[in-house]
């Protein structure tokens, strides 16, 4: 398949647009602060003060002029141009590729990872096109009671739908590379069967109107390499998801669609919902190995915008499909497993730093990875920015003869400080930050039927608003995790990547104060710092301090499911998916409800249930010998045939489960029978 | 399943004990692995095994005419889509999951061509198939000069070592 570099005609200008929109937005507050701060000669921490805000500044302007190029994008009503789209008689005709959806695990829940697998295979049944597809299941897990349940829920799947030869089930007992490597092994074995690769997370559920679409679009624009559906975050009830719910809901298609309008075939791979072309895949996007050490050398981490890059090099093309719907995924349910996540995401991405000036990569390329950075480490930034701002004031008061006035003195001194300007520029900053959120309002208000469906217009006005306090409330913690997870990943402190909190269990106070306590300390230490130097000054920082003073309960009270579903029965936080869920959803929804069959005890569940042991001893002749783990196999049988088994380690019981001789040893004991 | 019932096999093997109690403990665990727990099930099965070779068999011979018996069995009820080292193993364990031995050893006694076809067919949609017949390919590892200034740089000066992505 012959790949091409094509883009489409208007993709410069509508790139000068936004970049040159937010480049004058940048260069015209750069001018102004400087001039704000030079009215009395500008000191060092001023310097430091402009050095600080104009990266910022920068970086909210990017996001603003994008969102406008979104609701531009949106209200005129069509496409973006540059991707081939079926006419009717097409969408009808059969797809003549093979796709392979595959849906990579590591610890997950079974019930509900195979309930979105049967959700997403149903309704790809349903549009008569099962036949173009294949489905994997991809375990990574390392918990013997996640593997064998996998093992029972995979199982349970194919007697359900009759899904014994197109859905496959594989577990590695070698982690290499993780997620990244479970893909790179994948396509190794089974890739050249396929010609399209439907990648999942283990949240993930899509539409299977959605992924046939995907899969024709695949087929009539050749040089497309990657096509990525923005997923909507769905089927939370905790309070802080049904925050990111329905801010995704509403303010998500601006922010996608403005990307997509600017970024064209050149848009990002966010590593999940998104189709790729398989064989483009596998000889152009091997990932490499950096030079170096963790965090910035070693295995690639955040894998899916170096492999768009890969892709976007060999010549293939990445689109945005901004307005494809049908995709969903889940978010963490707290404050702490999304801080979590994007502690595993910051480094991820700044690994990418070092990729920025690599050789042969388109500067869009460049630019979503310095974009990746950017969103982490505009946290530290405005930190520094806030500090340096608190020692400029200091500096200013120590060195002004009226300090015994205060700071309120000295910048109210028109004299010294253009106070309206500075105000100005403030209400510019604050304006760029809402205005997004607005537009995405008025979207929704302009349909009837989705404000409806969002609990009427007074009721998602109000939604809004507390949404957009919580959200204010929350930054700042977020500002202080995200700038710990910036310093800590230069400091050289590494990642584990464990399988993140999917369910709503409530946060208990405990754990909420052990993190957050130096977020809380840090805000009375603002408060006072700044109740010293100027009560004045302190009005203004008044959100930064109560999200931090409050970060505690802030933590707690939006972990907690009572408050999400007491907000629903209001009608605050409605998104239409919850009003009115599409047959996917509401399926899965059913699935994850009646559960899997759970494991206490990986190896006493598959030495005592017939069911569990024949079809763990069949699937294990899958799976590589056990060399590596001689020694936890050697204590494991000694444990377990011993007269009076004895407990036995995590180690010992992954061994045993993949010595078929020991466990057939071991239930011939159990049933009495002579080995 | 529950509505599918067996008649008595007319071509059930005739009675034939192993007279050796090693033997019979391995042909009874094999089969108690199929899910067959009543005696008279075991013996019959016991006996189909040793038909042909009479009594006398020590335990491994006849564990491998109990393998080859069921594989038979197994190979028949199948088809060639599942002819190979795997039959034994996923044919257990489909048969464990249909909970074929509820049908008593009569299941196992009869030409799989005699069982009812929605049972066959039931069989068969059981049997594990973790994964597809392999298609092997390389994904050959990208290589991306980091820099590409300095790397000119550090060759022109002959200098330190090249800025590019490694394996380990």
């Amino acid at each position: 398949m012959q790949a091409h570099s094509f883009s489409p005609g208007s993709a410069g200008l509508r790139r000068a647009w936004v970049l040159g929109l937010a480049g004058a937005s940048t260069l015209a507050a750069a001018v102004e602060m400087s001039r704000l701060l030079s009215a009395g000669g500008t000191t060092a921490p001023e310097w430091v003060v402009l050095a600080l805000f104009t990266p910022c500044f920068a970086w909210i302007s990017l996001s603003f002029w994008a969102a406008v190029a979104g609701f531009v994008q949106l209200a005129s009503g069509r496409r973006v141009p540059g991707l081939r789209w079926p006419d009717a008689e097409r969408e009808a005709a059969p797809l003549q590729s093979r796709t392979a959806v595959v849906m990579p695990i590591h610890n997950e829940d079974p019930a509900a990872v195979f309930a979105h697998v049967q959700a997403t295979y149903e309704s790809i049944e349903a549009t008569g096109h099962l036949d173009a597809f294949d489905f994997y299941v991809l375990s990574d897990s390392t918990r013997a009671e996640a593997w064998v349940a996998e093992e029972l829920a995979w199982s349970e799947l194919c007697r359900r739908v009759g899904g014994q030869g197109r859905i496959f089930y594989r577990r590695r007992t070698d982690n290499t590379g993780k997620k990244a490597g479970n893909l790179t092994e994948f396509c190794e074995r089974w890739g050249r069967r396929h010609d399209f690769l439907f990648v999942l997370d283990a949240d993930s559920l899509m539409d299977g109107a959605t992924v046939v679409r995907m899969a024709r679009l695949m087929e009539l624009n050749p040089g497309a390499g990657i096509l990525q559906a923005p997923p909507l975050c769905v089927g939370r009830s905790t309070l802080f998801a049904r925050l990111q719910q329905f801010a995704g809901r509403v303010y998500g298609p601006v922010v996608a669609a403005g990307a997509a309008a600017w970024q064209l075939g050149e848009s990002n791979y966010w590593g999940h919902n998104a189709i790729l072309r398989m064989s483009a895949f596998i000889e152009h996007c091997g990932l490499p190995v950096l030079p170096g050490q963790q965090p910035f050398g070693g295995h690639i981490l955040s894998h899916d915008f170096v492999e768009a890059a890969l892709m976007r090099r060999a010549g293939y093309t990445v689109w945005l499909l901004a307005d494809m719907g049908g995709s969903y995924e889940q978010p963490p349910p707290n404050l702490l497993t999304y801080a979590q996540r994007d502690r595993r995401w910051c480094q991820g991405n700044l690994q990418h730093l070092s990729l920025v000036l690599a050789g042969g990569l388109h500067p869009m390329s460049r630019a979503h990875f310095l974009m990746g950075v950017m969103s982490y480490v505009a946290s530290p930034l405005w930190l520094l920015f806030l500090v340096a701002g608190l020692v400029s004031a200091a500096h200013a008061w120590l060195t002004q003869p009226s300090r015994f006035g205060g700071v309120d003195a000295v910048l109210a001194s028109g004299a010294t400080f253009d106070s309206p300007a500075a105000l100005r520029l403030m209400a510019v900053s604050l304006a760029m930050l809402w205005l997004p959120r607005l537009l995405g309002v008025a979207r929704v208000f302009a349909r009837s039927d989705v404000a409806a469906n969002m609990g009427g217009r007074a009721r998602l006005v109000l939604s809004v608003l507390i949404e957009g306090v919580l959200s204010t409330l929350l930054a700042p913690v977020m500002m202080l995790f995200q700038s710990h997870f910036v310093f800590g990943t230069i400091l050289g402190y590494r990642v584990s990547w464990s399988s993140q909190q999917r369910d709503d269990a409530d946060l208990p106070w405990a754990e909420a104060a052990r993190r957050h306590a130096v977020h809380t300390a840090v805000g009375v230490g603002l408060a006072v710092l700044l109740w010293v130097f100027s009560p004045g000054l302190l009005a203004w920082a008044v959100p930064v301090v109560a999200g931090l003073l409050l970060s505690i309960p802030l933590s707690v009270f939006t972990a907690r499911a009572s408050l999400g579903l007491w907000a629903e029965r209001h009608g605050l936080f409605l998104i239409p998916e919850e009003v009115a869920p599409p047959a996917v959803l509401a399926r899965a929804q059913v699935l994850t409800e009646d559960g899997a069959a759970t494991v206490e005890d990986a190896v006493d569940h598959v030495l005592s249930d017939a069911r569990a042991h024949t079809l763990h001893l069949a699937l294990l002749e899958e799976q590589p010998s056990s060399s590596g783990v001689a020694g936890a196999l050697a204590s494991g049988r000694r444990k377990l045939l011993a007269s009076v088994p004895e407990p036995l380690s995590a180690q010992e019981k992954v061994a045993v489960l993949l010595d078929a001789r020991t466990l057939a040893e071991a239930r011939g004991r159990r049933l009495g029978q002579p080995s | 399943m529950d509505s599918v019932t067996l008649l008595p096999s007319r071509l059930s093997a005739p009675i034939l004990f192993a007279d050796r109690q090693d033997t019979r403990n391995a042909l009874d665990a094999f089969f108690r692995d199929f899910g067959f727990t009543t005696r008279a099930d075991l013996e019959r099965l016991a006996s189909w095994v040793l038909s042909a070779r009479g009594a006398g068999v020590s335990p491994d011979v006849a564990l491998a005419l109990a393998r080859e018996r069921v594989e038979a069995w197994l190979g028949e009820l199948l088809g060639p889509s599942h002819a190979s080292g795997k039959l034994l193993s996923r044919g257990r364990a489909a048969f464990v999951l249909v909970d074929a031995a509820r049908l008593g050893a009569d299941v196992l006694l009869r030409e799989p061509r005699h069982l009812p076809e929605a049972w066959r067919r039931t069989f068969r949609d059981a049997v594990p198939v973790p994964v597809p017949h392999a298609a092997p390919s390389v994904m050959p590892e990208q290589v991306l000069v980091l820099n590409p200034l300095a790397e000119l740089l550090r060759r022109w000066l002959r200098l330190g070592q090249p800025g590019v992505s490694t394996s380990p």
